[in-house]
């Protein structure tokens, strides 16, 4: 939307890392100068070694690691879920009425409210968090898969129909393909609630993770800690996120608006 | 309004015609009471021919091929080959408006679809697929994506796929309608060229009354809605002769004006059953 | 095309999916399938619910909930619209915001609760800030996208009859970038609920959420049911709610 000639340098990679490296500079003279308490806003310099600390050591790899394990096999068996729940509502009527007020009704509902009964009937522990993410993963996937199938044109169903598409091979070769866009939408959206969800759960109960890290951090003043762990999560869902856009923009190169959104 | 039922052979080798549709009717629900979009339709298409139908829009030209077509059901007769349809075959190819094509497969793989459904062996599909691309003039973009082409390109690749599965009967539903005029122009002197070739028993739906003229050998003109065929032109023109001659000789003028004046008839008519409604 | 008939349809079905599984509910935890610890039975969570709406517990925690996801909501929407409009006006705070919007929006949010926890204590203070900071990044976004397209003739027309900047804003371009604006914020309202009750669950500090888990591992299934079916609730009629305003305050221009 920009008219980038003459200004295309401010928006290259290095020109929009500029404004974050300012903030870090800004950052670090308030610290400097001891405008804040310093157990408050630890400085950037403790930060950046605390964070250091932690990359070397295990500690952050570990825990990060079982997050993100919690989260992926959340989000790809809600994916996956929810994908074949889309489908299904999309292509037969009865299954829509009856399935549609449902998932609208918990469209509401805020999954991580869901935590503490997860933990009633599972304990703490890796299932809750599974359970939490898989919940929340299916109701975007359902609803945009099911856009997906639904906004299928009809002539591109006779069309296929007429070069000999039998019925049970539509949904794979037909449906399934229109419905692309809409799915990788849904899972950008699905991916950000795993790990919404695998972070909530672990802070409210949990015995590892890094929710749990960046709690502990705090519980026990080890604030540098617990602002590093934070940044390592902020860093990682940005990867994650960027991963997938990637990843779609590879599958959808022959979408008409492939050009991935940036700024959203 | 005469109801007009055509028994001529085109060209009288077969006694059956290819296609026989008979008190055809088909309605709608509507908003408050059923429409009728066809009332008792009667068309013969014999093997070979070339028909149009045109008329106003809206009067359920577009239904009848659908209904030819399989993909919807309707009261009434619909035989080809004297037998009764039962939906959607590779032996009545269609040609689309609009989303003619699979965006998510290539040039190449859009025209493989249908073959990949029939009997042959996959170096026959290849050599199929690469006469075709050959045909229709898009060597060198068999591995574009349809969003990378543009609209006349498109609706190549769509009449190329529907070929590829060699159909007895094409259906073409107003196959130019989204192209610009020029592009329109080199459009249909594809098509007529593919039909000269193939000789394929041809239903196209069109608005444009010239381009009936110019590709069909017989044009059946549709009232408004509930849509009855009213007139009927046999056209018998030289189409060996360029565009250029064809399009200024009296011959070509006199019958496009006379389809015209029938199709401008009806679409007044039309305009007043809006007007009421 | 959708006519009263066929919403009544769909009323009607909704109503049976939804007394279907009321049914099932409470024949499964009567026949005793399950312990009435996991699946306490439904008429017992219905009792359980009066008795905390009654004491006045219920409804003390729903209104501090309510009140700090309404109030972050309402700072995130201040902020949030002048900053998109700030955006979409001025390349150069686009320049500036725009890596920091992009690189915290896939994050999630409740992971900075701990550093509103350790500047403003737990109780209400931090977690309507910790809302209106997860609230404000989908109404910048959907204000930003909004304000960039409101169409350049209107705006130049305004600017020919001498309309001053600041009666621009309020007349060309908020009213052209309402609808899009009114959409983020139907998206931050279940954010702005999500992120209380969550972050009551983890920090404390009294409302839904702190119940919920004081509940929760007290073993007090029924409450714990109660209070959650009172969110889905909520979650609900806001939602409706929002549709209403919605509604009645429809776009008054063609397409935007």
């Amino acid at each position: 939307m920009q008219r980038s000639d003459r200004r295309s340098v401010f928006w290259s990679p290095a020109g929009r890392i500029v404004p974050l490296i300012v903030i870090c500079l800004i950052w670090q003279a308030v610290s400097a100068a001891k405008l804040v308490d310093p157990s408050f806003l630890p400085s950037p310099v403790r930060v950046g070694y605390a964070m250091y600390d932690l990359l070397a050591g295990r500690e952050i790899r570990d825990n990060l690691l079982v997050t993100l394990a919690r989260a992926a096999i959340g989000l790809v068996l809600g994916s996956a879920a929810g994908i074949w729940l889309g489908l299904m509502m999309a292509r037969s009527e009865r299954f829509r009425a009856y399935a549609a007020p449902i998932v609208g009704g918990t469209y509401s509902l805020p999954k991580s409210a869901l935590i503490p009964l997860l933990i009633l009937w599972f304990g703490i522990g890796t299932a809750t968090t599974v359970c939490a993410v898989f919940l929340a993963c299916l109701l975007p996937m359902v609803v945009n898969t099911s856009q997906g199938v639904a906004s299928t044109p009809r002539v591109l169903v006779w069309g296929a129909e007429a070069l000999g598409t039998r019925p049970r091979e539509m949904l794979l070769r037909v449906f399934l393909p229109h419905a692309l866009p809409d799915i990788f939408t849904g899972l950008r959206v699905a991916l950000g609630f795993s790990f919404v969800l695998a972070i909530s759960s672990e802070m409210i109960a949990a015995t590892n993770g890094i929710g749990k890290l960046i709690f502990m951090y705090g519980e026990n003043g080890a604030y540098d800690y617990m602002f590093a762990a934070i940044g390592c999560v902020v860093v990682v869902a940005f990867l994650a996120d960027r991963l997938l856009l990637v990843l779609t923009g590879k599958c959808l190169r022959w979408h008409e608006s492939t050009v991935s959104q940036v700024a959203s | 309004m005469r109801a007009v039922t055509d028994n001529k052979a085109g060209n009288s080798q077969t006694e059956i015609p290819k296609v026989q549709i008979q008190g055809l009717s088909k309605s709608y629900p509507g908003d408050k009471s059923p429409v009728l979009a066809l009332r008792a339709v009667d068309i013969s298409i014999a093997e070979g021919e070339f028909v149009s139908i045109v008329g106003p829009s809206g009067c359920g030209k577009s239904t009848l091929l659908y209904v030819l077509g399989g993909f919807l059901t309707a009261d009434g007769k619909v035989l080809v080959d004297g037998k009764a349809i039962e939906g959607p075959g590779t032996d009545r190819g269609v040609v689309f408006q609009e989303y003619a094509l699979f965006p998510w497969l290539t040039v190449r793989n859009n025209i493989l679809y249908g073959l990949e459904r029939g009997p042959l062996p996959p170096d026959e599909r290849a050599r199929i697929t690469d006469r075709l691309i050959g045909v229709i003039g898009l060597k060198g973009f068999e591995d574009r994506y349809p969003r990378e082409l543009s609209g006349g390109m498109k609706q190549r690749v769509a009449i190329a796929r529907t070929l590829a599965c060699d159909p007895a009967i094409l259906l073409l539903d107003e196959p130019f309608g989204a192209l610009d005029a020029q592009t329109r122009e080199v459009m249909q002197d594809e098509l007529l060229r593919i039909w000269l070739e193939t000789r394929k028993t041809v239903l196209m739906i069109t608005h444009d009354v010239s381009e009936a003229v110019y590709l069909s050998n017989r044009i059946c003109v549709m009232s408004a809605r509930p849509g009855q065929i009213v007139d009927e032109f046999k056209i018998d023109l030289d189409r060996t002769i360029p565009r250029e001659q064809l399009f200024t000789s009296d011959a070509f003028n006199k019958t496009r004006n006379e389809v015209w004046i029938s199709v401008r008839r009806e679409a007044l008519a039309a305009e007043k059953l809006n007007a009421k409604v | 095309m959708e006519n009263t008939a066929n919403k009544r349809a769909l009323q009607i079905r909704s109503v049976i999916s939804v007394l279907t599984i009321v049914v099932l509910w409470e024949a499964v935890a009567r026949a005793g399938l399950a312990s009435p610890l996991f699946l306490p039975a439904f008429t017992t969570v219905l009792a359980e619910w009066w008795t905390v709406c009654a004491d006045g517990s219920l409804p003390s925690d729903l209104l501090t909930s309510l009140f700090r996801a309404f109030a972050g909501l309402f700072a995130a929407t201040v902020v949030g619209v002048l900053l998109g409009i700030a955006m979409a006006r001025s390349r150069l705070v686009h320049w500036m915001f725009d890596p920091v919007i992009a690189l915290a929006f896939p994050s999630p949010k409740i992971a900075f609760l701990p550093i509103f926890i350790l500047w403003f204590g737990i109780y209400s203070i931090s977690k309507i800030l910790l809302v209106a900071f997860a609230c404000v990044f989908p109404i910048v976004i959907g204000t930003y996208a909004a304000a960039s397209a409101v169409n350049r003739v209107w705006i130049w027309s305004a600017y020919s009859l001498g309309t001053s900047n600041l009666a621009l804003l309020f007349r060309v371009v908020l009213p052209a970038a309402w609808p899009r604006i009114f959409a983020a914020l139907r998206v931050a309202l279940p954010v702005s609920l999500v992120t209380t009750f969550t972050a009551e669950m983890v920090g404390g500090g009294g409302g839904m959420g702190a119940t919920l888990m004081y509940s929760q591992r007290f073993f007090e299934s029924p409450t714990v049911f109660a209070y959650i079916l009172t969110m889905l609730v909520v979650g609900l009629v806001l939602d409706a709610m929002m549709l209403k305003i919605q509604q009645a305050f429809p776009a008054w221009h063609g397409n935007v």
